[in-house]
């Protein structure tokens, strides 16, 4: 039902007013950041919060500042804006494609990269096993500290993340890698994936495959790394076939999850194909 | 305390409910009802409206989020009432049908038109992909676009 | 006459507002004083009420009025009235209507449904047909035998709702004989949703003790007899009015939520606005019907059809509703297509205890063309035949019979088969394929027909020059009313279409119409305008001729005049004709009306139908090039060529739309529309999420050749063309598909899920138990045989 439920909403001037609202808002509060997920509780039948705490419009939060050694995004950061922003960084192919092929063209303008990462029961986000691959951290803020740590562990913890808490940076560190983002909507466009594989590749001077970093998307719950397939292919040269090979042997290890419109085997099986189709695109 | 906002250069102010969502305060407040809520989630774009120059999906914009915003709805799209370049074509091409998802369509276009003269086939149909036409294939309306494009 | 003049690219008149958001459609009315309304629904899929106590909603805020089933007493249905507004005493579905509250917002009333006290008890449930049919199966209607009968001959029972039969010829002879193969196919397909961007949307007042409907349907006078006989009130005591609709596609042509808000209404005194949301469209839409279908044949090998037979199992949901009509249809979209021998059928329409099933565009044909069409394959890959050929060979031509026994009148389907291999030869030959994907084409043909039904039309001709035409039609977008229609006055009078006025449906204005659907607008209106229209073309001649002092015979009337034929600028204006008519005898006025003229059956062939033969056939050959990703199921279509007999084509722009629009509605149904049905009763895609329609990037030009030509009774030789576009997508599609990965396509939607379990042979063929395999097993009671 459409049913709009009264709520206040703070349009936060900066960061240390945000994180006082949420502090004193407590349980009852919550930050809110592009609106794409939280205006649409009504068709997940859940009520909304009372009150709300609009992060959009803090000037730091919308900062992307690409350094020597690191990147960091504002967690406000529209997906649209960062693949703009990261586009001539090759190392960022993946971060790029996530944020410049989710969901549609207006969706991109005003989801957020923070939300992305902060929504617990969006399964197919692009951004997690985009930034999964890069290394990335997140650092949280509250009234009374910052917390830096690995998007991994924030990814296990954040269902349970006391209120007054925000995640409000991303911090990607560079290297020189090879990266590239495999989706597969059920469409040509315009869906959630229904399955993802993100790929982060740094090669020796021989060509084989020095470091790799496989993130699995949107096939599980909670997107995480392929550790066993990262390890199959190191000291390897790249080759698509190959690589494809090992996830058909290793795809096991997922459990996909059932949802009213792609069964849990179909997103196992779909695997292989997309880690075929990333190596292929890293140009072997 | 009521919202202010600069819909289609009226200065307009609305009492409705901070969480309200903007497409509701567009038809329920203001009576502009070009802006069509159907599916509400961001997926079908016929409540698309221009945001301070973006096309945005009018149901995902709580009504305190539009504070102090210029918007400009279909209704303010035909200058003096004279359809626009998208609008002319729309209709030189026959492409509208039950016409329920025009309004968000020629939002989205409109903005294409102005922000990427150079825009292809395949960039229009891209562009689209939040547009939804259950009526017309979409045929007519990507002929417009490039209609509309190729008319100095 | 001059009919030529009908013929034009002319552009809708609606398409400025609608471009500049200024259309008002039903949703956008709000009335001053207006109260929102809100339906409280069943959340179980069967039950008893046990308790319902609305004191306390009625005691919230902003509540002025609440109803439920004791203030509509009445029953509807076709065929078979079984259906309440409000589930009284039982709940069949979930998702069932249990009252419906007005206040003065729409929170409000969606509050006060909250506090609405029901207690439901649990009854056993079937949800699908196989349960439905199951031996000692729970009845959704335990009290069937006692509903009233509004059409007799259906053989009912149980939980089959109606049944609908076919036999000529004797199918067991043709089945037996030594010189055939016999071929089974069995196929099953899902729901569609019809996705109107309008929701159902009604605004109702009560006015001088009359209901005043202010709703978004294409049956306006369904939706005022229906309304009327729910409440129990006269139907003269119901007005309906329609605005633009924002998409029917079959949705809208049957009753919705009009009675509620009419109830609502007169109980506050108050106008009263209901609007479906997306989530109670998704879940609660009118379904076109899934169906699961068994067809067998005797074919020679030289690929003669000697015998058919096949069970079509039609899923109505919990209440009749349109499927009951639909099992008629079966004859004519299986049974069509083909010369057959010895030939029976029986459509079965299937209570379930799930959301009640519509009309859909090309209701009932899509499937059963899916079903045909691969049934056909799998014959002509069985005798070693090509498809092409076997097709040729077998398609309906002049002075066929058609399964009922009905003759068909010229050549049309063989000729349009040749203009597809013409339009297929003169396409680029396609690059050579490397990519792994595997490709396929089909051509595939369909059967349809316009529900023809009766139709009145008034046409004012007005002193100024122009002419309003009154009917009860609607424009749901297919722009019939907005261009077919003004087209035919304006070439009977000689007037500019836009000279033509057209008014919106208004059942106190305009005499009864069966409603726009099935293609009937152009038919049906079409010939009542045409007749309305040359009444006054006489009456103005008459005139004419005694001011031009010209035989009326040697009168033309073009281009806004009435002159002596072959001298230009001769005579009056129409203006000046109008003008002297009305000072003399009164305003020049006009009525048509029209109806099918009634083709018929061979006696005895049919039992169960609510027509026998079909007026006006309607024809297509769909053919379309595949590829089909190994990896994920994906299928892409590459090319899609439509050929359709369109009789003879008014507004062949207008057209070229409606068949671009309705195949890619039909590429949703092939490829993308899934819906499925929880174990707890409910429609598990409840928004755009879940349920996907084709976006822009995922649908291709179509071409498009217009056969003009074939013999039809419609005005000027017209059919309707807006209804069969959607025809044979699901069948070409699936053949296509079959045909490129070699496996057998037996359901659609063939999703990329769908696909890759049919390329890994996940799972196996699928087979029906629940059709029995002795076709006669099947019936509830023999054909032809009485009650």
């Amino acid at each position: 039902m459409d049913t709009p439920i009264s709520g206040s909403v703070y349009v936060a001037p900066s960061l240390s007013t945000a994180l006082d609202a949420l502090h004193e808002g407590g349980s009852a509060a919550a930050p809110f950041a592009g609106g794409t997920w939280i205006m649409r509780a009504p068709i997940r039948h859940e009520q909304l919060k009372s009150r709300y705490v609009a992060i959009g419009k803090i000037p730091e939060l919308h900062t992307i500042k690409v350094d020597a050694d690191a990147v960091e995004i504002g967690a406000a950061v529209t997906h649209a804006a960062l693949a703009t922003a990261l586009a001539e960084l090759g190392e960022f192919d993946v971060l790029t494609a996530a944020a410049g092929h989710s969901a549609n063209p207006a969706i991109r303008t005003m989801a957020t990269i923070g939300g992305n990462l902060a929504t617990t029961a969006f399964a197919a986000a692009d951004c997690v096993p985009a930034l999964l691959c890069l290394d990335a951290e997140v650092e949280i803020a509250s009234r009374d500290d910052r917390e830096r740590t690995s998007l991994e562990q924030f990814l296990t913890m954040r269902s349970t993340l006391a209120p007054g808490r925000l995640l409000h940076r991303i911090i990607v560190p560079r290297r020189d890698r090879k990266t590239v983002h495999a989706r597969l909507p059920l469409r040509r466009a315009g869906d959630y994936p229904t399955a993802i594989v993100s790929l982060a590749m740094i090669l020796d001077d021989a060509g084989l495959v020095e470091t790799a970093r496989i993130a699995v998307g949107s096939v599980e719950p909670v997107a995480r790394r392929w550790g066993r397939l990262e390890t199959a292919l190191i000291g390897h040269p790249l080759n698509a076939a190959k690589a494809a090979e090992a996830a058909a042997e290793l795809a096991d290890e997922f459990a996909g999850r059932d949802a009213a419109d792609v069964p849990g085997w179909y997103r196992v099986r779909v695997l292989p194909g997309l880690v075929r189709r990333a190596v292929a695109a890293l140009g072997s | 305390m009521g919202l202010s906002m600069t819909i289609n250069g009226d200065h307009l102010t609305s009492t409705a409910d901070p969480v309200t969502p903007l497409v509701d305060v567009l038809r329920e407040d203001f009576h502009l009802t070009g802006a069509k809520p159907v599916c509400r989630e961001g997926f079908c774009g016929a409540c698309m409206v221009l945001i301070d120059g973006n096309p945005t999906p009018s149901c995902l914009i709580p009504a305190a989020l539009a504070q102090g915003c210029d918007i400009r709805t279909v209704e303010g799209l035909a200058a003096n009432g004279r359809l626009n370049p998208i609008q002319a074509a729309l209709e030189a091409c026959d492409a509208v049908q039950c016409g329920m998802c025009f309004p968000g369509m020629v939002v989205s276009l409109t903005h294409l038109l102005t922000t990427r003269p150079e825009a292809t086939r395949d960039d229009i149909r891209a562009a689209l992909t939040g547009n939804i036409c259950r009526c017309t294939g979409y045929e007519r309306i990507i002929e417009a676009a490039l209609l509309a494009l190729a008319t100095p | 006459m001059s009919d030529a003049s009908a013929t034009m690219n002319f552009r809708r008149r609606d398409a400025a507002d609608k471009l500049r958001g200024r259309t008002r459609y039903t949703i956008d009315r709000y009335l001053p004083g207006m109260l929102h309304a809100a339906v409280l629904r069943a959340s179980v899929p069967s039950g008893r009420i046990t308790r319902l106590d609305t004191s306390r909603a009625a005691r919230m805020p902003g509540v002025r009025a609440i109803v439920t089933a004791a203030d509509a007493p009445g029953m509807i249905g076709i065929g078979i009235a079984d259906h309440p507004l409000f589930a009284r005493d039982v709940i069949r579905y979930d998702g069932e209507p249990i009252a419906a509250i007005a206040a003065d917002t729409l929170m409000q009333a969606r509050a006060a449904l909250a506090a609405i006290d029901v207690e439901i008890e649990p009854l056993p449930v079937v949800l699908t047909m196989a349960d439905a049919l199951a031996v000692d199966a729970p009845l959704v209607h335990p009290a069937w035998r006692n509903y009233e009968v509004l059409l007799a001959g259906g053989a009912r029972g149980g939980n089959v709702a109606w049944e609908a039969t076919v036999v000529r010829g004797d199918v067991d002879v043709a089945f037996a004989r030594p010189d055939v193969e016999i071929i089974e196919s069995c196929f099953r397909v899902g729901r569609q949703n019809h996705v109107a961007f309008e929701p159902r949307a009604v605004v109702a007042s009560y006015e001088d003790g009359r209901f005043h409907i202010e709703t978004s349907t294409q049956v306006p006078w369904t939706i005022r007899n229906a309304t009327a006989r729910l409440l129990g009130v006269p139907a003269s005591q119901v007005r309906v009015t329609v605005p633009p609709v924002g998409g029917g596609f079959g949705l809208k042509f049957d009753l919705a939520i009009e009675p509620f808000a009419a109830l609502l209404a007169r109980a506050s005194g108050r106008p009263v606005r209901l609007v479906n949301s997306r989530e109670e469209e998704m879940l609660t839409c009118l379904f076109r019907e899934n169906a699961d279908i068994r067809i067998r044949s005797a074919v020679t090998r030289r690929g003669e059809i000697v015998g058919r037979e096949a069970v079509v199992l039609m899923d109505c949901g919990a209440y009749g509703g349109e499927q009951i009509f639909l099992t008629t249809m079966t004859a004519h979209t299986l049974g069509g297509n083909y010369r057959l021998g010895a030939v029976r059928l029986v459509s079965r329409a299937i209570y379930t205890n799930t959301a009640p099933n519509g009309a859909f565009r090309a209701c009932n044909g899509v499937y059963n063309t899916f079903a045909l069409e691969r049934h056909t394959d799998e014959i002509a890959a069985r005798i070693g035949m090509d498809p092409l050929v076997f097709r040729r060979r077998n398609v309906l031509g002049d002075s066929d019979f058609g399964a009922t026994g009905q003759v068909f009148e010229g050549d049309v389907l063989g000729p349009m088969l040749d203009r597809m291999d013409t339009m297929r030869d003169a396409a680029a030959i396609p690059p050579k394929r490397t990519d792994g994907r595997l490709y396929g084409r089909a051509t595939a043909v369909g059967t349809w027909f316009v529900f023809v039904g009766p139709s009145a039309a008034t046409v004012n001709m007005n002193a100024d020059g122009t002419a309003t035409l009154v009917t009860s039609g609607v424009e749901i977008g297919s722009g019939s009313m907005m261009q077919a229609l003004p087209q035919i006055v304006a070439g009977t009078l000689g007037l500019a279409p836009d000279d033509v006025i057209v008014r919106a449906a208004d059942t106190d204005a305009a005499g009864y119409d069966v409603g726009v659907g099935g293609g009937r607008t152009t038919v049906s209106l079409g010939a009542a305008s045409l007749s309305a229209a040359q009444e006054v073309r006489t009456k103005l001649l008459k005139v004419a001729s005694e001011m031009i002092e010209a035989a009326p015979g040697d009168l033309v009337m073009r281009a806004g005049r009435i002159e002596i034929a072959g001298a230009p600028g001769s005579g009056r204006t129409i203006s000046e004709v109008a003008t002297r008519a009305q000072a003399q005898f009164g305003p020049v006025s006009g009525t048509g009306a029209f109806t099918g003229s009634g083709v018929p059956a061979m006696p005895g062939c049919v039992a169960g139908h609510f027509i026998d033969a079909i007026d006006i056939p309607v024809f297509a050959v769909h053919d379309c090039e595949v590829a089909v990703d190994t990896e994920t199921g994906h299928v892409e279509v590459l090319s899609y060529r439509v050929v359709q007999d369109v009789g003879r084509a008014l507004n062949p722009r207008a057209i070229h739309g409606q068949i671009q629009g309705g195949v890619v509605q039909g590429l949703g149904y092939a490829l993308h529309e899934e819906v499925t049905i929880g174990s707890n009763g409910r429609v598990r895609q409840n928004g755009f999420e879940t349920y996907r329609v084709p976006l822009a990037l995922d649908i291709l030009p179509v071409e498009i050749n217009l056969y003009e030509g074939a013999p039809s009774i419609g005005p000027l030789g017209t059919k309707g063309a807006g209804e069969v576009p959607i025809l044979n997508v699901g069948a070409a599609i699936a053949c296509a598909v079959a045909n490129a990965t070699g496996k057998r396509v037996q359901e659609l939607p063939l999703t990329p899920p769908r696909v890759l379990a049919l390329l890994l042979d996940r799972e196996p063929a699928l087979s029906l138990p629940h059709i029995a395999d002795s076709w006669i097993d099947n019936l509830v009671r023999p054909h032809g045989t009485a009650e």
